[in-house]
Protein backbone atom coordinates (compact mmCIF):
# COMPACT_ATOMS: atom_id res chain seq x y z
CA UNK A 1 0.00 0.00 0.00
CA UNK A 2 1.85 3.29 -0.96
CA UNK A 3 1.37 6.65 0.94
CA UNK A 4 -1.30 8.64 0.10
CA UNK A 5 -0.34 11.65 -1.87
CA UNK A 6 -3.00 14.22 0.12
CA UNK A 7 0.15 13.93 2.78
CA UNK A 8 2.88 14.32 0.59
CA UNK A 9 6.14 12.76 1.25
CA UNK A 10 6.88 12.24 5.07
CA UNK A 11 10.09 14.46 6.00
CA UNK A 12 11.15 14.54 9.72
CA UNK A 13 10.42 18.20 10.40
CA UNK A 14 13.12 19.14 12.38
CA UNK A 15 15.60 17.52 10.07
CA UNK A 16 13.98 19.83 7.76
CA UNK A 17 14.87 23.02 9.25
CA UNK A 18 17.79 22.26 9.98
CA UNK A 19 18.55 21.42 6.42
CA UNK A 20 17.33 24.57 5.24
CA UNK A 21 19.00 26.96 7.66
CA UNK A 22 22.33 25.27 6.08
CA UNK A 23 21.08 25.65 2.50
CA UNK A 24 20.39 29.62 3.39
CA UNK A 25 23.80 29.72 5.16
CA UNK A 26 25.32 27.73 2.43
CA UNK A 27 27.09 25.56 5.28
CA UNK A 28 28.07 22.22 4.68
CA UNK A 29 28.02 20.32 7.88
CA UNK A 30 27.41 16.77 9.27
CA UNK A 31 23.65 16.54 10.57
CA UNK A 32 23.42 13.93 13.18
CA UNK A 33 19.24 12.36 12.68
CA UNK A 34 17.17 9.49 13.90
CA UNK A 35 14.68 9.79 11.29
CA UNK A 36 15.04 6.40 9.05
CA UNK A 37 11.76 6.89 7.68
CA UNK A 38 12.68 10.45 6.37
CA UNK A 39 12.17 10.52 2.52
CA UNK A 40 15.23 11.78 0.98
CA UNK A 41 14.03 15.70 -0.68
CA UNK A 42 15.75 17.40 -3.61
CA UNK A 43 16.77 20.01 -0.55
CA UNK A 44 18.67 17.02 0.51
CA UNK A 45 21.32 16.97 -2.37
CA UNK A 46 24.88 17.44 -1.27
CA UNK A 47 24.32 17.58 2.21
CA UNK A 48 25.78 14.57 4.24
CA UNK A 49 23.51 13.07 6.80
CA UNK A 50 24.45 11.40 9.63
CA UNK A 51 21.99 8.58 9.85
CA UNK A 52 21.03 6.36 13.03
CA UNK A 53 21.27 2.48 12.58
CA UNK A 54 20.73 1.77 16.09
CA UNK A 55 23.63 1.63 17.10
CA UNK A 56 25.77 4.68 15.80
CA UNK A 57 25.34 7.05 13.18
CA UNK A 58 26.34 6.47 9.82
CA UNK A 59 27.26 8.97 7.57
CA UNK A 60 25.24 9.18 4.35
CA UNK A 61 26.20 11.48 1.53
CA UNK A 62 23.38 12.33 0.00
CA UNK A 63 23.71 12.37 -4.39
CA UNK A 64 20.30 13.48 -6.72
CA UNK A 65 19.96 9.19 -7.50
CA UNK A 66 18.85 8.97 -4.05
CA UNK A 67 16.02 11.37 -3.58
CA UNK A 68 12.86 9.11 -3.33
CA UNK A 69 14.50 6.96 -1.10
CA UNK A 70 14.49 6.62 2.62
CA UNK A 71 16.92 7.61 4.76
CA UNK A 72 17.25 4.64 6.21
CA UNK A 73 17.79 2.40 3.54
CA UNK A 74 21.44 3.59 3.43
CA UNK A 75 22.43 2.55 6.75
CA UNK A 76 22.60 -0.54 7.37
CA UNK A 77 21.44 -2.11 10.85
CA UNK A 78 23.03 -5.53 10.22
CA UNK A 79 25.76 -7.03 9.67
CA UNK A 80 27.10 -9.59 8.51
CA UNK A 81 30.23 -11.43 9.55
CA UNK A 82 31.67 -14.81 8.20
CA UNK A 83 29.78 -18.21 9.15
CA UNK A 84 32.40 -19.93 11.29
CA UNK A 85 33.43 -22.47 8.63
CA UNK A 86 34.01 -20.13 6.46
CA UNK A 87 37.77 -19.43 7.04
CA UNK A 88 38.49 -22.73 6.86
CA UNK A 89 36.92 -23.36 3.88
CA UNK A 90 39.05 -20.63 2.01
CA UNK A 91 42.15 -21.82 3.15
CA UNK A 92 41.81 -25.27 1.73
CA UNK A 93 40.82 -24.08 -1.18
CA UNK A 94 43.93 -21.77 -1.77
CA UNK B 1 3.86 -14.83 -40.61
CA UNK B 2 3.04 -12.97 -37.26
CA UNK B 3 5.97 -11.04 -36.55
CA UNK B 4 5.27 -8.49 -33.54
CA UNK B 5 7.76 -6.40 -31.50
CA UNK B 6 10.69 -9.02 -32.90
CA UNK B 7 9.23 -12.21 -31.46
CA UNK B 8 7.18 -14.60 -33.61
CA UNK B 9 3.67 -15.23 -32.47
CA UNK B 10 3.10 -19.25 -32.03
CA UNK B 11 0.46 -19.75 -34.67
CA UNK B 12 -1.68 -22.42 -33.24
CA UNK B 13 -2.97 -20.04 -30.39
CA UNK B 14 -5.44 -17.37 -29.78
CA UNK B 15 -4.01 -14.35 -30.14
CA UNK B 16 -4.99 -13.03 -26.69
CA UNK B 17 -2.75 -15.81 -25.75
CA UNK B 18 0.05 -15.47 -28.40
CA UNK B 19 0.75 -11.73 -27.17
CA UNK B 20 1.86 -12.98 -23.81
CA UNK B 21 4.58 -14.58 -25.63
CA UNK B 22 6.13 -10.67 -25.51
CA UNK B 23 8.54 -10.17 -22.51
CA UNK B 24 6.71 -7.21 -20.99
CA UNK B 25 3.02 -7.97 -22.26
CA UNK B 26 0.64 -10.46 -20.04
CA UNK B 27 -2.69 -11.17 -20.25
CA UNK B 28 -4.18 -7.88 -18.94
CA UNK B 29 -2.12 -5.69 -21.18
CA UNK B 30 -3.04 -8.32 -23.74
CA UNK B 31 -6.23 -7.67 -23.86
CA UNK B 32 -6.08 -3.76 -23.74
CA UNK B 33 -4.36 -3.93 -26.73
CA UNK B 34 -6.81 -6.28 -28.74
CA UNK B 35 -9.42 -3.76 -27.61
CA UNK B 36 -7.67 -0.90 -28.74
CA UNK B 37 -6.96 -2.02 -31.93
CA UNK B 38 -10.32 -3.78 -32.07
CA UNK B 39 -9.20 -7.05 -32.90
CA UNK B 40 -11.03 -10.54 -31.86
CA UNK B 41 -9.21 -11.64 -29.11
CA UNK B 42 -9.98 -15.57 -30.05
CA UNK B 43 -8.90 -15.77 -33.42
CA UNK B 44 -5.83 -17.87 -34.02
CA UNK B 45 -2.62 -16.38 -35.07
CA UNK B 46 -3.22 -18.69 -37.88
CA UNK B 47 -6.15 -16.85 -39.46
CA UNK B 48 -5.10 -13.24 -39.11
CA UNK B 49 -5.31 -10.53 -41.78
CA UNK B 50 -2.36 -8.94 -42.38
CA UNK B 51 -4.25 -5.69 -41.21
CA UNK B 52 -4.70 -6.83 -37.93
CA UNK B 53 -1.31 -7.57 -37.68
CA UNK B 54 -0.26 -4.45 -38.94
CA UNK B 55 -2.50 -2.49 -36.37
CA UNK B 56 -1.78 -4.58 -32.97
CA UNK B 57 2.22 -4.05 -33.88
CA UNK B 58 1.20 -0.12 -34.39
CA UNK B 59 -0.27 -0.27 -30.74
CA UNK B 60 2.65 -2.30 -28.93
CA UNK B 61 5.01 0.24 -30.60
CA UNK B 62 2.93 3.24 -29.51
CA UNK B 63 2.20 2.17 -26.24
CA UNK B 64 4.32 -0.51 -24.80
CA UNK B 65 7.93 -1.36 -23.73
CA UNK B 66 8.82 -4.73 -25.17
CA UNK B 67 11.64 -7.08 -25.43
CA UNK B 68 15.24 -5.48 -25.63
CA UNK B 69 14.05 -2.17 -24.25
CA UNK B 70 12.43 -3.12 -21.58
CA UNK B 71 15.58 -5.56 -19.97
CA UNK B 72 17.82 -2.92 -20.61
CA UNK B 73 15.50 -0.24 -18.58
CA UNK B 74 15.33 -2.87 -15.50
CA UNK B 75 18.70 -3.26 -15.81
CA UNK B 76 19.49 0.00 -15.45
CA UNK B 77 17.14 0.47 -12.49
CA UNK B 78 19.19 -2.16 -10.91
CA UNK B 79 22.32 -0.62 -11.84
CA UNK B 80 20.74 2.54 -10.33
CA UNK B 81 20.19 1.14 -6.74
CA UNK B 82 23.72 -0.83 -6.80
CA UNK B 83 25.17 2.50 -7.20
CA UNK B 84 23.75 4.21 -4.55
CA UNK B 85 24.54 2.14 -2.29
CA UNK B 86 20.71 1.60 -0.68
CA UNK B 87 19.45 -1.47 1.08
CA UNK B 88 17.40 -2.93 -1.58
CA UNK B 89 20.93 -2.55 -4.47
CA UNK B 90 23.29 -4.26 -1.20
CA UNK B 91 20.85 -7.23 -1.84
CA UNK B 92 21.11 -6.86 -5.77
CA UNK B 93 25.27 -7.01 -5.71
CA UNK B 94 25.16 -10.06 -3.11
CA UNK B 95 22.13 -12.07 -4.76
CA UNK B 96 20.18 -12.25 -1.94
CA UNK B 97 16.49 -11.85 -1.94
CA UNK B 98 15.84 -8.17 -1.83
CA UNK B 99 12.40 -7.85 -0.78
CA UNK B 100 12.33 -8.53 2.77
CA UNK B 101 12.07 -13.05 2.33
CA UNK B 102 13.97 -15.04 5.05
CA UNK B 103 17.24 -16.21 4.12
CA UNK B 104 17.43 -18.48 6.74
CA UNK B 105 16.18 -21.32 4.73
CA UNK B 106 14.66 -21.15 1.15
CA UNK B 107 15.52 -18.00 -1.05
CA UNK B 108 17.31 -20.77 -3.57
CA UNK B 109 15.87 -18.78 -6.79
CA UNK B 110 18.23 -15.86 -5.61
CA UNK B 111 21.33 -17.71 -4.04
CA UNK B 112 21.21 -20.47 -6.86
CA UNK B 113 21.08 -24.43 -6.31
CA UNK B 114 22.05 -25.60 -2.33
CA UNK B 115 25.48 -26.02 -1.53
CA UNK B 116 24.52 -27.83 2.06
CA UNK B 117 24.41 -31.14 1.14
CA UNK B 118 27.23 -31.48 -1.53
CA UNK B 119 29.99 -30.22 1.10
CA UNK B 120 28.67 -33.02 3.89
CA UNK B 121 29.10 -35.34 0.76
CA UNK B 122 32.72 -34.59 0.27
CA UNK B 123 33.13 -34.55 3.95
CA UNK B 124 31.64 -38.29 4.33
CA UNK B 125 34.12 -39.05 1.48
CA UNK B 126 37.06 -38.10 3.18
Amino acid sequence: MTRSLKKGPFIDERLEKRISQLNKSGEKKVVKTYSRATMISPDFVGHTIAVHNGKKFIPVYITENMVGHRLGEFSLTRIFRMHAGDRKEGKAKS
Amino acid sequence: MARIAGIDLPRRKRIEIALTYIYGIGLTSAKKILSIAGVNPDIKVNDLTDEDTDKLRKVIEADYKTEGTLKLLVKEDIKRLKEINCYRGIRHKKGLPVRGQRTRTNARSRKGPSKGSVALKKKADK
